[in-house]
């Protein structure tokens, strides 16, 4: 019983100290508790899964340079592209931007020495590795074939392979349920004393409405794929129309976590952009408030819109109204997010490191898949488009443009506090042209493919290129430029791994930022701050002393807590 | 560190700022003269001249739509590269040079929610004028028909036709200028029925009918496409529209109506060869029943066929008729759609007078 004589036995003393780090290479590199390890095996799963996944969109483009089929049989091809999606969606883009890029940075973030629920980081991070094992063995059994999205009733049609797809997804959502409560309680309860809400760096605000939608949404897509399991293996018949179940219910359900989940990449990356535009702009982010509360819209917006998925697919007429017009309210935090970071840029003082021509590019492309996307939430404009390759084009500008572009800048923004060391700085500038080139090539057409007539998810298009002859020459065109972007991930593996050991040394601060990740050495030690930092002010405003106290790490990098300084000579080509 | 940092410092908006808007605007303008008078048939395919009256309704839609967004990317990556080189950093810099210093800008901020908000209403009454009349515009159509979409083909079912056309050797037919309903469903999974010139699109779901409305306005020859992923041949999933006017669509359902009543009788399955009906049985029986033929029971989508006329339980064939040949040629023509399941018609499976003849002759030939 607390007696109140004594203010040193406040409550927090008890998790005031610092642990020693774990001794033995499992409880340090495979089992481990800390989120800095469990981010660095995030990503390096995720980024494993993506060469895969990759190399299955480069067979479903190289197929395609040939209208009646260049390499596979319908059957292959079908389940190329549905491998492809799945993967992409739950076992790459999900792990690595809320799990490696959540996990590294929020806690560094908000001065915490760890996630709220080590135990709990640890096993949901587990969970990837075997989901990632039931989804690839299903092709063992032929493989899923209905696409991603692996509707009902065609997808019954995959028998085993199917049930295992359904398992596959099942078991990832709890992983995405669990990592999406740990990190709300993380950032509401564990931020240092003195970061208010308003005083918490964007790409906080970000992760929060992530793990919120992580949270919410993720029920709804196992009880969908739950009841695939169930019509797949005991012959429940949910779906199936003659025996009194609806085929529309499946589409329901599992758009109601899936227009989420394209927020859950994407807003993380508008975290990235966040953080990233400022500090090589050396100016504060234009528009605190609105960007934070924007991110926040969007997340509470994204679960009411799911049904502008299914236009054509099922529903009443009167219903399609209320989502076009939810769909279009998401265009207004949108736009006032992207104009915000537009005015953040103007009147700065840019450097071009790699990071910042990610974060660049994705203001460009992530803009583009943006208003096709308020094209396709029109009703009957949406009739025209919806099952075409323009909508796989707008996916991709907003998921390659959006999410992996602000991944991309994240990766050599952070890569020097994870490891200690720089990226190499040539390498990544080559590797952002690449991808951008690489990505415009090989989307952009499908724009003006698909308002011509092209179905998506087609094997041949003799019939097509019969009606529309270009059509040949443009999927040749996406397939020489999607190598490119094939050819920038190979990049960035490469520098990943040779920069480990061969990269500049990167010190506390190489960008001259002010987030508190950034007051600790690199890579930062297992507890990460030796004592609890203390925040009294906003983290952006670059002519000011950093505002934190407290910190005594490294004082001599911050004599006086003085203003953080952009290194000179630039960071460009340094390491090389 | 007590020394103030360095601001940078430059005239109003930046050098060059309106000089860049005034061509960013140019641009935009020349992207809106384009879409609004411009040819884009390739980029919508029959746009110069509408083929329905709902195309021309969407294409208004999606032209007013390619002005202002197009105009709006046009300004937002024009901006990002112009600020880019702009307030680039140089090598005269100093650790401590910092960008103008300001937080936010609210009558700034209120445009930019208040212009887009604005935008996107009007968006939304143009869109729900478009889409009244799609679903509730046409009141009474003259022509009501049914398509259904098979794997992986459509049935086209016209009032008046006693037999059914089938993407997969005939075109569908459409009179110019009569304003006609589909009735739109399935009988195995999802399809979606679509003409990219028509623009409009709806899914041919089991269980549920759904409908499109609209009036042909141009004659012509138009590609249909399966646009809903159903299955290992989804990509041969496509058939050919032909819009004609009323005169020729009347003459070509008295001609279909004709064929019809003609293919009925004339069959002849003396000379059929059972060798020659087992192999087409491998070929386009067998997904559907056990090959080699087994009993009745042994089902695998539809009945064993082994015992077709010598079953002592099942006395009688599927339609309740005797086992003859010509009963069993008629189910092969017809096809057949009962409590034990449905089977394609001839022009499903694509079967000639001679197929019929000598399938007939193989299944006649088991015992």
């Amino acid at each position: 019983m607390h007696t109140g004589t004594s203010t040193t036995h406040d409550t927090h003393d008890a998790h005031d100290h610092i642990h020693p780090p774990p001794e033995g290479f499992v409880r340090k590199y495979v089992f481990s508790l800390d989120h800095k390890v469990i981010g660095f095996q995030y990503f390096f799963t995720g980024l494993l899964i993506m060469f895969i996944a990759g190399s299955f969109a480069e067979l479903v483009r190289l197929q395609l340079t040939d209208p009646n089929g260049a390499i596979m049989s319908h059957t292959a091809y079908n389940e190329m592209f549905t491998m492809h999606g799945t993967a992409m969606v739950w076992l790459v883009l999900i792990p690595l931007v809320t799990g490696a890029l959540g996990n590294f940075v929020m806690p560094l973030q908000i001065g915490a020495r760890d996630v709220a629920f080590p135990w709990l980081n640890m096993a949901s991070f587990w969970i990837l590795p075997l989901a990632a094992l039931i989804l690839f063995s299903s092709m063992l059994w032929g493989g899923p074939h209905a696409g991603w999205t692996e509707y009902p009733p065609i997808s019954l049609a995959d028998g085993t392979a199917g049930a295992l797809w359904c398992l596959a997804i099942f078991t990832i959502g709890i992983s995405s349920t669990m990592t999406g409560l740990n990190f709300m309680v993380t950032i509401m309860k564990m931020r240092a004393p003195g970061m208010t809400w308003t005083r918490m760096p964007l790409f906080i605000w970000a992760t929060f409405a992530t793990a919120l939608m992580n949270m919410v949404a993720t029920v709804a897509l196992s009880v969908a794929v739950g009841a695939l399991f169930l019509e797949h293996v005991f012959n429940v018949p949910f779906y199936d129309a003659a025996r009194g179940g609806s085929a529309v219910l499946y589409q329901h359900m599992f758009w109601f976590y899936s227009h989420p989940a394209v927020y859950i990449f994407i807003i993380p990356a508008f975290g990235v952009v966040s953080e990233v535009l400022p500090t090589f702009a050396r100016k504060p982010i234009f528009g605190y408030k609105m960007i934070a509360f924007s991110s926040m819209a969007i997340s509470i917006l994204a679960f009411t819109v799911w049904m502008h998925h299914m236009f054509p697919s099922g529903i009443a007429p009167w219903l399609q109204l209320p989502f076009m017009i939810l769909t279009y309210a998401i265009g207004i935090p949108t736009g006032i997010k992207i104009f915000s970071w537009m005015a953040t840029i103007w009147g700065g003082r840019i450097h071009f490191t790699s990071s910042m021509l990610y974060a660049l590019g994705f203001l460009i492309t992530f803009t583009f898949g943006g208003i096709t996307g308020v094209f396709l939430a029109s009703v009957p404009v949406d009739l025209h488009m919806h099952g075409t390759v323009f909508v796989v084009g707008h996916f991709h500008y907003v998921v390659a443009g959006g999410a992996v572009m602000g991944f991309l800048a994240a990766i050599p923004y952070w890569y020097p506090k994870a490891t200690g060391r720089m990226l190499n700085e040539r390498l990544a500038q080559l590797g952002f042209w690449l991808f951008f080139i690489g990505l415009n090539g090989t989307f952009l057409p499908m724009h003006w493919l698909g308002l011509e007539g092209m179905p998506r998810r087609t094997a041949t298009y003799a019939g097509f290129a019969k009606a529309f002859p270009d059509a040949v020459f443009w999927n040749q065109f996406e397939t020489a430029f999607s190598f490119l972007m094939a050819a920038s991930i190979g990049l960035l593996a490469i520098n990943v791994i040779w920069s480990l050991r061969h990269g500049t040394l990167a010190g506390i601060n190489p960008w001259g930022a002010r987030t508190l990740e950034w007051t600790i050495s690199s890579p930062p030690p297992y507890y990460n701050f030796k004592k609890i930092p203390q925040v009294f002010g906003r983290p952006y405003d670059f002519d000011q002393p950093l505002p934190y106290r407290n910190t005594d790490n490294e004082l001599d990098e911050f004599p006086e807590f003085g203003r953080v300084l952009m290194p000179i000579p630039q960071p460009v080509g340094a390491g090389a | 560190m007590s020394q103030s940092p360095s601001v940078v410092r430059f005239k109003g908006l930046g050098p060059g700022f309106w000089p860049v808007t005034a061509v960013l605007a140019l641009l935009s303008i020349a992207n809106a003269w384009y879409f609004l008078y411009g040819n884009i048939d390739w980029i919508m395919p029959g746009s110069s001249v509408p083929v329905t009256d709902r195309a021309s309704d969407i294409d208004g839609l999606f032209k007013f739509m390619a002005v202002f967004g197009n105009g709006i990317m046009i300004f937002v990556a024009g901006y990002v590269i112009y600020f880019a080189i702009v307030f680039r950093a140089r090598s005269t810099d100093s650790p401590d040079t910092v960008g103008v210093q300001i937080h936010d800008a609210p009558k700034l901020e209120l445009w930019w929610t208040v212009l887009p908000t604005l935008l996107l209403i009007l968006l939304t009454a143009l869109s729900i004028n478009v889409w009244y009349k799609i679903y509730f515009g046409t009141k009474a159509p003259a022509l009501t028909m049914e398509v259904v979409g098979h794997q992986f083909y459509f049935e086209f079912r016209y009032p008046g036709l006693k037999t059914s056309v089938f993407s997969k050797t005939e075109p569908m037919h459409l009179p110019v200028g009569v304003p006609v309903r589909l009735l739109i469903t399935s009988t195995d999974v999802i399809h979606q029925f679509w003409v990219p010139e028509i623009r409009l699109k709806a899914a041919a779901v089991p269980g549920l009918v759904q409908n499109l409305n609209f009036t042909p306005l141009r004659a012509g020859t138009y590609d249909i496409a399966c646009s809903e992923f159903c299955g290992p041949d989804h990509s041969l999933m496509r058939g050919k529209l032909v819009i004609e006017p009323v005169a020729a669509f009347n003459k070509w359902l008295d001609t279909e109506n004709k064929a019809a009543a003609a293919g009925g009788g004339a069959l002849n399955l003396a000379g059929g060869s059972a060798a020659a009906g087992k192999a087409l049985f491998a070929q386009k029986c067998a997904a559907c029943h056990n090959n080699p033929p087994t009993p009745f029971d042994q089902k695998l989508v539809g009945p064993g066929l082994l015992h077709i006329t010598d079953d002592p339980a099942h006395p009688t064939l599927v339609t309740g008729k005797t086992p003859t040949p010509e009963h069993i040629a008629e189910i092969l023509q017809n096809g057949f759609t009962g409590p034990i399941g449905q089977m394609p018609n001839r022009q499903a499976n694509g079967l000639s007078d001679k197929d019929i003849a000598n399938a007939v002759a193989y299944l006649i030939s088991l015992k």
